[in-house]
């Protein structure tokens, strides 16, 4: 497949700088003094340490295709704060603006991978969607690991609550670890690091991705299909909360992106078995404290309407026993709602399956499944409600268990979807 | 008399006989016609099929979220388009046979039949497509309705699906040129009663207790809200 060509600006900027030691990729627009700030002093902050000597680009979304954007003018001159740091804006890819506005998409992903090619980069480190990862401790963790312990990819290790990321808690990170064999918590983190041997196998896995019409680019999964090294480090970032999307659209997108990837790894993901732990690096950060219990009424609510009315939808993509189990979880009784681990895994496993036989249309489809994940959100809502933390996390780890011994369920399902599914 | 009766039984018996053998040649073209196009629309629709494998249009087309696949998910694109081919061919057979049937039978009542088929294709498409409208509308409002915790989901669905059904009834029955006029007529008196209704029981009847429902559902934050307050999805 043939590589990207840069924009002419952003070739002739790249051209400038010639060739660099680290980029830092920033994957979303920003205030330019802001950026200034926060990369020159996480830059100057690492002193002269193994990073901090490297000669370093910061590529930030400067100019787009047919105009400059006025808010992040910046003179490249004055922007010279530090000798070995120079920023280099760069034209956003002209395209269908990401759903998910924290999420870069593929086409970004290119662009940013293109130029840390063309600057034969030894690490790149990816930031978005906003400057929370240069105004905490990020870079320093997350870019040594490639640069000496020759890890290929670092995820971030988040310290959340118990509550938050409860989509990548309860159907990304564990469907993802359970698919293709790797435990990284957050595989679509919006942040990470990955090795100049990895751009190759990056851009060709774009390539792919945005041949399929997705926009939703999966690092960890690439990583762990081509079996590079990949390593979490605990990191002290927070971004701020994401506002103006609703759940169903970030359901629709992040979800049926997974199972798009996993009707085209099929053949991969079927011969792994069980999971290997990533290597953690750097010390746990303290997660942020949550309220004692949360309010599940409305969302068994939702879910219980959805029973009633979802009917017909369901009955298509899920067998009578799961159908009945739904049935006994529907009884209006919410202190007693427990969806167990088991019932959900196979529902998430059949939903997958729907997805790629097409039982119905993916947007329906994927818009049914909104109920049932609020079904599941109040289940370890009310489980976890005076647990701490660490309990939660281990709560999260037992289902991500759950995950792997329910795989020969969605073998058997994906090879045979026509075998009797009482 | 015995003869007389005999002879007309007879008679008559002869002519349905003769009436009989002058169809028979065009029952034949017709069926030879059926038959013959059935082939071409194989061969033809196994080509089309081969030509779209080899351009592979279904990898193509499965980039994103394209509307083939949204609106009828259970079959692929190659499978539509061969599918049409074939039943295209097959059609223009059936007219060719009914051509030849009338030809030979020179009835009136086959004229007015063949020239009355066009009609009934167009009517047959408009029914299909309403249909599917019908119930991929209905499906989105169903699951929207229900993720925005709407207690009267069902109730939208339904109307949405009975709204383009009536509408998609009563276009086939003007394209079948049916009671063409009451058609119209009801249908306009039945959309005007509906929505006459509806600003009545709003702008009269029901002012107080429309207003106060809706103050209620505005005041009732959805469920995704409340989770959004509490929870962090992403």
């Amino acid at each position: 497949m043939a590589k990207l060509e840069l924009a002419e600006e952003t070739k002739a900027g790249v051209e400038e700088i010639k060739e660099a030691d680290l980029l830092i990729a920033v994957a979303a627009p920003v205030e330019a003094e802001k950026l200034r700030t926060a990369a020159t002093r996480a830059i100057l902050g690492l002193g002269e340490s193994s990073v901090g000597a490297l000669r370093t680009v910061v590529a930030f979304p400067g100019v787009s295709g047919t105009e400059p954007v006025a808010k992040v003018e910046m003179d490249l001159d004055e922007a010279q704060t530090h000798d070995r740091l120079h920023f280099l804006p760069y034209a956003m890819p002209a395209g269908s603006p990401a759903k998910i506005p924290w999420l870069p998409t593929a086409s970004i992903y290119q662009a940013l991978f293109a130029m840390a090619r063309d600057m034969g980069v030894s690490a790149c480190a990816v930031i978005a969607p906003d400057l929370a990862a240069l105004d905490s401790n990020f870079l320093a963790p997350m870019i040594a690991p490639v640069l000496e312990q020759r890890f290929e990819l670092a995820m971030p290790l988040y310290a959340l609550g118990k509550f938050d990321g409860l989509l990548n808690s309860s159907i990304l990170a564990p469907l993802a670890r359970s698919l293709y064999g790797r435990r990284v918590r957050f595989p679509l983190a919006p942040d990470f690091c990955f090795s100049g041997k990895m751009i190759p196998d990056m851009e060709v896995a774009l390539q792919r991705t945005i041949a399929q019409g997705q926009s939703t680019f999966w690092p960890a999964t690439e990583a762990a299909i081509r079996e590079r090294g990949i390593c979490e480090v605990h990191v002290d970032t927070h971004h701020a909360p994401a506002e103006g999307v609703d759940l169903s659209t970030v359901l629709s997108e992040t979800v049926g992106s997974l199972f798009a990837e996993m009707t085209v790894n099929a053949p991969l993901w079927q011969r792994v078995r069980g999971s290997q732990a990533a290597i953690t690096v750097g010390t746990p950060v303290p997660p942020t404290a949550d309220g004692a219990g949360a309010d599940t009424t409305p969302m068994v609510e939702t879910f219980q309407l959805g029973f009633r009315n979802l009917q017909e939808v369901w009955s298509l993509v899920l067998p009578p026993v799961t159908l009945l189990e739904l049935k006994r979880l529907a009884r209006p009784s919410t202190e007693r709602f427990h969806l167990p681990d088991e019932l959900w895994v196979r529902i998430v496993y059949d939903f997958a399956l729907a997805y790629r036989l097409r039982t119905l249309s993916r947007s329906h489809l994927l818009g049914a499944l909104t109920p049932l994940y609020l079904g599941w959100v109040a289940s370890y809502a009310l489980e976890v409600g005076n647990a701490s933390a660490t309990e939660a996390e281990q709560r999260l780890e037992k289902l991500a268990r759950a995950y792997e011994e329910g795989k020969p369920y969605l073998l058997s399902r994906w090879r045979w979807p026509d075998r009797f599914n009482p | 008399m015995w003869t007389q009766v005999s002879q007309s039984l007879h008679e008559s018996m002869a002519r349905v006989i003769s009436r009989i053998a002058t169809l028979l040649p065009g029952i034949l073209a017709f069926i030879l016609a059926v038959l013959f196009f059935a082939a071409i629309a194989w061969a033809l629709a196994w080509l089309v099929r081969s030509f779209l494998n080899g351009i592979r249009i279904d990898e193509r087309l499965a980039r994103g979220t394209n509307a083939i696949a949204e609106w009828s998910p259970t079959y692929t694109p190659t499978t539509l388009i061969t599918r049409v081919v074939f039943w295209c061919v097959v059609l223009i057979g059936f007219l060719v046979g009914l051509e030849a049937f009338g030809a030979s039978s020179d009835n009136v009542l086959s004229a007015r039949l063949l020239g009355y088929i066009p009609n009934v294709v167009g009517a047959v498409v408009l029914l299909i497509l309403g249909n599917v409208i019908a119930r991929f509308l209905s499906r989105s409002v169903l699951i929207s309705a229900v993720n925005m915790n709407l207690h009267y989901a069902r109730l939208l669905s339904l109307g949405v699906k009975w709204l383009v059904l009536v509408l998609t009834a009563a276009m086939v029955l003007d394209h079948l040129s049916i009671g063409a006029a009451i058609v119209d007529l009801a249908f306009g008196i039945l959309f005007g009663g509906i929505v006459l209704a509806l600003a009545l029981a709003v702008g009269l009847g029901s002012r107080d207790l429309v207003s106060r429902s809706l103050e209620r559902e505005a005041a009732r934050p959805g469920a995704e809200a409340v989770a959004e307050e509490q929870f962090r999805h992403f």
